[in-house]
């Protein structure tokens, strides 16, 4: 009785993370501003991949020091990653007094 | 004690990785991790203040649930607007609490850093809404 919760848990947890992958990804063929397609990338990687991996956490638990690293590894990464690409897209910036760098 | 922290954090904090890595909590591999941790390099830090780095802390972690409520929105939204905002940076001495600070906020869907402005002191901020029903009205 109890396995078979944990299974329906994790294949619902599967099945929304994979909601939100694909609609996270699909605007990226879209004509949206570039922004704009960041935020939305944010619910897919990062959301939805964490989703997906407490889905995989319930199903492998054995496993669980690997997928506790990945799901670490990819909030983290992901998010981080995110900021850096919209960093990019600004155009350079006029002031380079504000690039300082905060070393003393 | 407080210039001693970024040691012990850094250092704890690569331990608890080498652990989950390995998956091994035999004591000969507790001290090769240690070993590790102290021998790749640091950035040279100033002393952390620890009450503030918790609270810091806390709130990237509240950010989470908080993210899937903004998600559920956002897929739920007939119609979205686009805007530039600006927050308060909490102290961009500290680089660490400016990792945390735009971990925080750009792990909500709602909104992105785009980088410091006005010399370190807010943070530029692009956000994405539902549409209020004033936003979709022509």
């Amino acid at each position: 009785m109890a396995h078979s919760l944990i299974d329906h848990a994790s294949a619902l947890l599967l099945g929304a993370g994979l909601v939100l992958w694909f609609w996270g990804t699909w605007p990226l063929l879209g004509t949206h501003s570039y922004l704009r397609k960041l935020h939305a990338l944010s619910v897919a990687d990062t959301l939805g991949s964490l989703l997906m991996l407490l889905g995989l956490l319930l199903r492998i638990p054995g496993q669980w020091p690997l997928l506790t690293l990945a799901l670490l590894g990819l909030v983290v990464w992901n998010t981080i990653f995110g900021y850096v690409l919209a960093a990019c897209s600004l155009p350079p910036r006029p002031h380079p007094a504000t690039e300082q760098d905060s070393a003393p | 004690m407080r210039r001693l922290l970024p040691l012990l954090l850094s250092t704890a904090f690569r331990l608890a990785l080498w652990c989950l890595l390995t998956s091994d909590l035999s004591q000969l591999n507790l001290l090769i991790g240690l070993v590790v941790a102290l021998l790749l390099p640091r950035a040279r830090s100033r002393p952390l203040p620890v009450r503030v780095l918790l609270k810091a802390t806390l709130r990237g972690l509240l950010a989470i649930p908080q993210a899937f409520a903004e998600a559920l929105r956002l897929v739920m939204a007939p119609a979205m607007v686009e805007r530039e905002d600006s927050e308060p940076a909490t102290d961009r001495a500290l680089p660490l609490l400016v990792f945390l600070d735009v971990f925080r906020i750009t792990l909500t869907p709602f909104t992105i850093v785009l980088g410091l402005e006005d010399g370190g002191r807010r943070y530029r901020i692009h956000t994405l809404t539902p549409a209020s029903k004033e936003d979709s009205e022509p």
